[in-house]
């Protein structure tokens, strides 16, 4: 490919500005955030990133943020990844791989069902309390 | 130790925006037989004491997790110096910032692969909520510089998946380009 200019960077966000104005938008958003401390790195974060980034366009869903985060505390479970999902419960998934990042993409932000088997049960904070 | 270079760079990236910097520059260089990184912030920085700790992996401040007693990111770095006989330092002052510069015969046989640029430059690159991250690559006498505030002028907010698409598209033409001979 051609090495870009931020000119030639600006010319193809309105190129795809306008593709996707064109379609008929589901407009409920919806945030993505993967755990990027030194233990989600170790266990591969940077993967699944890639793999949410193409399944995402492979889906052509539209309205998605995903952010980063340090560690989580949740270390033995990496790589971590919290779905906000409008209308849906917030939902932190564990030991997610770049399989599991596509079915999250397919079934959590497309087909609005929770990937169950990969679920990371937060426990209640009044039973957490005062352990700190 | 981190499965590929680009990994390492990102943890230590990672630090210093936890360590609120507004300022971050990466340069990273493969001259030669060499290849060689430095991160300078502009973060909370580390006092004597704390920075002898740091690099002990049975040490975190306890600040973010206060049961957690592992802080592997520095302990790695120094590990991947070791192991290929190249060099780690670690410089900070407190309240001023810290750097960090790091350097290694491309071809030992213990250095971990490079890893992908492209996606890891994005990631930093998204990471950071506001301030500025300069990018710095040099490779066989090219080089490009890459700037969160200019990325975010031109295309916006940069965690919006389109954004990340693209921008992880400019970085890998950059890469491309930097790697083609001649």
């Amino acid at each position: 490919m051609a090495k870009l200019t931020l000119d030639d960077l600006r010319k193809l966000r309105d190129e795809k500005k306008q593709t996707m104005n064109q379609r008929d938008a589901d407009n409920k958003s919806a945030e993505v955030i993967i755990g990027m401390g030194t233990c989600g790195i170790a266990a591969g974060a940077k993967g699944v990133f890639d793999a949410f980034l193409d399944e995402l366009e492979k889906a052509g869903i539209q309205n998605v943020t995903i952010k980063q985060t340090g560690c989580m505390g949740l270390c033995f479970s990496e790589p971590t990844v919290e779905v906000a999902c409008e209308d849906m419960p917030r939902v932190v998934y564990g030991n997610v791989d770049e399989k599991t990042a596509r079915r999250i993409v397919r079934e959590h932000l497309e087909g609005k069902s929770l990937v169950s088997d990969h679920i990371f049960d937060k426990p209640s904070t009044d039973i957490i309390k005062g352990d700190k | 130790m981190h499965a590929t270079i680009c990994d390492l760079i990102m943890d230590l990236v990672q630090n210093s925006i936890e360590a609120n910097a507004e300022a971050i520059e990466l340069i990273l260089r493969e001259t030669g037989n060499q290849i060689e990184f430095s991160i300078k912030d502009n973060g909370k920085g580390m006092s004597k004491e704390v920075q002898a700790k740091a690099i002990d992996p049975f040490y975190s401040d306890g600040e973010k997790h206060a049961h957690r007693r592992v802080g592997l990111g520095l302990p790695f770095l120094i590990q991947t110096a070791e192991a290929t006989e190249g060099r780690a330092a670690i410089e900070s002052k407190e309240g001023c910032g810290t750097r960090i510069h790091f350097c290694a015969e491309a071809a030992h046989v213990d250095l971990p692969p490079f890893g992908d640029f492209a996606s890891a430059a994005t990631l930093m690159m998204s990471q950071m909520n506001s301030g500025e991250l300069r990018i710095v690559r040099e490779a066989s006498g090219k080089s490009y510089t890459l700037s969160r505030t200019e990325l975010e002028e031109t295309l916006g907010n940069l965690n919006e998946t389109q954004n990340l698409m693209l921008i992880k598209t400019y970085i890998g033409s950059q890469e491309d380009n930097l790697r083609k001979a001649g």
